[in-house]
């Protein structure tokens, strides 16, 4: 039936197993932030840069890696967090936790509801579909400059201190406290994606990645399950989103473009798609190499398109993939 | 009333008639194999059965229902579990985590966030009652990929049990397999639809398969019904064997 | 007020045509390799740099047909070295590498050519208005409706009744089949790149004549193409042809009453075609959905 050339003959890599060590490991790696990236030659904010488009890439991942299904418009969903967050915090409130709420349900509402448009679409049409309705944000923003700032951005907000009555942590002015702010919301997000994928729900969506035919031939409502899937990654991207703005003070409609899409997937795939923490990983050396070629050079966007090709033609199983290929269960 | 009725289905793509007004009746209970010639229009009509696209005319009625309208996943879950010519696995996945996923999707456990300790243990039992009814028990840790073309059959048929079906549909159950192979799976077949009273639709080429497993037989040819009958009379009947020999009837 | 509505008109005319240009050229490709190029429009920038390089040596006519080809020669070795290698695998890997491929491409004219826009000198007797009322008429308006309409006809005549376009038309239906009649597919899917990108390449040479040259003229014609193609539904040059004049037009119209709205009315274009028709306009069952 399917032969090399056949559109159903695509190597599927296989998704990679949990392990428990190596997540103790990262974990500690992560909470030590603060006392081994300036040791290392970084700073912390561009290690929050990392652990933020990190999010996002592991939300994205969520689809791509666990569902099968590509999306190159999540740019628009990380957009909407960030506009969300800042918008409330310049004009209506002073909480930064509203604000990162807001921003989250804003992103991610508005995926949910043009996923249910798009899920039965599939491969590169989904694709498409996908980086046409998001660049509608793009194009919101940009115009609508009495309200965003339009080519701009949105400027003239800040994140403020968290208050629990008369306790007040400051991670407004102090890098490192924020940093944990930040940790503790991409743990609650990671944790809940974990979560997601080791529930049967999860399973059908690996179900869907693996065989679709079989899947629906299981009696699945396979399109509901990818909206579903579709709208988790989206809420992840907007709380991603959201923790941008306030990591910079400033939400950038460059945020909401399809290129930004474009680099969240290299991450992803950088750092293995078929593996939970890969995207990670790739954030992390993606924003690196990013911080470190722009100060260098000012044709970093040859330097970052060789590094697609590379991926593509020379790593596509990512590092996290090479690392736990076959032979660890 | 029948299990499975299918009132003069028709299906063209473009000008081609693939399957032209076949009517067709399953009893519970009846072991039923669809026979013909190469392009005959078998997989098309199973096709038709299973929702895997609509007729261009004609009716498909299921339990008592018109499902000519509904999708795949609908009948399958009112009952119409189904197996392709080339095994529909998940092959990345264990034997048990194959099985594990069809339990949970029969079950109506798909959306569930997390199961109970109790959900959690029948799931267990019932992949394993599934595990050991075809024989898989001691692959259940293999990679449903890495098995042999007979276990990855076995493996597909397993998850459709686990869907706890009305009708099973087999698409040629025992293409490409080795004798012994072969012998197994029609021993499986035999033991389910014996031990469960299972109705079974099955399409085969291997006329000892057809004549030793099969209650009645249905004929097609070039999209047409041929014929239908006991296998003696589908034997002794001048048509089929004229298209089979590919001589005018 | 007549003399503003043809003014528009035209000019939605002129926009449309360049994004069927774009749209088919992506659309072939789309088709037949399963790839969406997201580095169409770069390929657009070189073919309009490269017009401009060889025009002091060939003249613009000889530019406008060497530059197209030149353009089309550059695709079929990025096709042949790169493009080929992603076939057949998870369709994000070709998406990674066409945008990477952008990014490296938009680059490399910046680097080039500089920042700052270069014009593209056209002959006088094209720069002329046709009539003293009419004045935004040029010769060279006309001119680019004729070459963009006379490259259609020919691209349709060619898909029709050459070998190699009925090879491509088939393979597009159902490439094994084409692959077993002992057709190679491989080289007619870089064949059939080049020719998508000999459409990118030609469109550059026309616009650069037009609105100047500049790295990033590719980029806002990107995301209109997409549309055209959405619109005029996956798999269907006929639909990518009436998606691309809908969309120019559309946009132009627009323009004309309330300009802010021009790309928002083609998005909404997009979300009520694919609500009432979620193929496109000529989308068929079974095609690349």
């Amino acid at each position: 039936m399917s032969t090399a050339i056949g559109e159903r003959a695509l190597d599927r890599l296989p998704v990679s197993r949990y392990k428990w060590p190596g997540t103790a490991l990262l974990w500690l790696a992560l909470l030590m932030v603060p006392l081994w990236v300036p040791w290392a030659g970084g700073y912390v904010e561009l290690a929050g840069r990392a652990l933020v488009l990190g999010l996002a890439a592991m939300g994205l991942n969520f689809l791509l890696g666990f569902t099968g299904v590509m999306s190159f418009g999540h740019a628009a969903y990380f957009g909407l967090g960030a506009y969300g967050a800042g918008l409330m915090l310049k004009y209506v409130t002073g909480s930064t936790l509203l604000a990162l709420f807001t921003g989250t349900l804003l992103g991610g509402l508005a995926g949910t509801i043009l996923g249910a448009l798009i899920v039965r679409r599939r491969g590169v049409y989904f694709a498409m579909v996908t980086i046409a309705y998001g660049q509608i944000f793009f194009y919101i923003a940009y115009r609508w400059n009495s309200l965003t700032g339009g080519d701009d951005g949105l400027r003239g907000f800040a994140r403020q201190p968290l208050g629990v009555g008369s306790w007040v942590i400051n991670i407004q002015n102090n890098a490192t406290l924020f940093y944990y702010f930040l940790l503790a919301v991409f743990a609650i997000a990671t944790g809940a994606m974990a979560f997601r994928l080791c529930s049967p729900f999860g399973r059908t969506l690996i179900a869907i990645l693996e065989n679709e035919r079989r899947a629906r031939y299981l009696g699945l409502p396979v399109e509901r399950h990818i909206w579903l899937a579709f709208s988790v990654s989206c809420f992840v991207c907007a709380t991603a989103g959201a923790l941008y703005a306030l990591l910079n003070n400033f939400a950038d409609p460059m945020t909401l473009h399809y290129s930004l899409s474009g680099e969240i997937v290299i991450m992803a795939v950088m750092g293995g798609m078929r593996t939970f923490w890969g995207p990670l990983l790739g954030a992390a050396v993606f924003v690196v190499l990013q911080d470190y070629i722009s100060s260098i050079t000012v044709n970093w966007m040859s330097f970052i398109g060789l590094l697609f090709v590379l991926v593509v033609l020379f790593f596509p199983r990512g590092l996290l993939g090479i690392l736990g290929q076959r032979g660890a269960p | 009333m029948s299990l499975l009725e299918v009132r003069s289905a028709s299906k063209n793509f473009g000008s081609l008639m693939a399957v032209r007004q076949v009517s067709l009746r399953v009893e519970r209970g009846e072991m039923r194999a669809i026979i013909g010639p190469n392009g005959a229009g078998k997989t098309t009509f199973f096709n038709l059965i299973t929702g895997f696209f609509p007729p261009t005319e004609g009716e498909i009625w299921f339990g008592g229902r018109d499902v000519t309208r509904l999708s795949a996943q609908r009948r399958v879950s009112l009952g119409m579990g189904r197996s392709f010519q080339v095994a529909e696995i998940f092959p990345e996945l264990t034997v048990r985590e194959n099985l594990r996923i069809a339990v949970e999707v029969g079950r109506g456990l798909a959306l569930r966030p997390w199961l109970g300790r109790a959900k959690a243990r029948l799931v267990r039992q019932a992949i394993d009652e599934v595990l050991a009814a075809t024989g898989l028990t001691t692959k259940a840790a293999r990679l449903a990929g890495e098995l042999t073309h007979g276990d990855q059959r076995a493996t597909e048929i397993a998850m459709v049990l686990a869907l706890r079906p009305r009708l099973l549909l087999l698409d040629e159950p025992t293409a490409g397999m080795a004798e012994q192979e072969t012998y197994d799976t029609v021993a499986l077949i035999r033991r389910l639809h014996r031990m469960n009273r299972l109705t079974v639709i099955l399409i085969e080429h291997d006329m000892r398969v057809v004549f030793h497993l099969a209650d009645r037989i249905t004929v097609l040819d070039r999209g047409r019904l041929l014929a239908e009958g006991l296998p003696d009379e589908i034997a002794a009947n001048p048509a089929v064997q004229a298209a089979y020999l590919g001589e005018p009837a | 007020m007549l003399q503003l509505l043809l003014f528009n008109v035209t000019n939605g005319l002129i926009i449309g045509a360049f994004y069927v240009l774009m749209a088919l050229g992506l659309s072939i490709i789309l088709n037949l390799s399963n790839v969406i190029n997201f580095a169409h429009g770069n390929f657009l920038a070189l073919g309009g740099y490269l017009a401009y390089v060889l025009s002091p040596y060939l003249g613009f006519w000889g530019a406008l047909v060497m530059s197209p080809l030149i353009t089309g020669i550059v695709g079929f070795v990025v096709e042949r070295l790169m493009i080929r290698r992603v076939y057949g695998r998870d369709p994000v890997y070709s998406l990674l590498l066409t945008f990477g491929l952008a990014f490296i491409l938009q680059d490399a004219c910046r680097y080039v050519w500089g920042t700052q826009g270069l014009p593209l000198t056209v002959p006088a007797e094209l720069a002329q208005p046709l009539s003293s009322t009419l004045f935004f008429i040029t010769g060279y308006r006309v001119f680019m409706i004729a070459i963009v309409m006379l490259t259609i006809i020919g691209l349709f005549c060619f898909l029709r009744y050459t070998r190699a376009g009925v090879r491509i038309r088939a393979g597009i239906l159902d490439l094994e089949t084409v692959a077993a009649l002992g057709v190679n597919v491989g080289l007619l899917r870089s064949f059939n790149f080049a020719v998508g990108i000999f459409l990118a390449g030609l469109a550059g040479v026309l616009a650069g004549g037009q609105i100047g040259l500049n790295p990033n003229m590719g980029d806002s014609l990107l995301m209109p193409t997409f549309i055209a193609i959405i619109v005029g539904g996956v798999g269907s040059l006929t639909g990518t042809l009436v998606g691309g004049l809908i969309i120019g037009v559309a946009a132009a119209l627009t323009t004309m009453f309330y300009p802010t709205a021009a790309d928002a009315v083609i998005y909404a274009i997009m979300a009520i075609v694919l609500l009432l028709r979620p193929r496109g306009l000529m989308g068929e069952e079974g095609m690349l959905t």
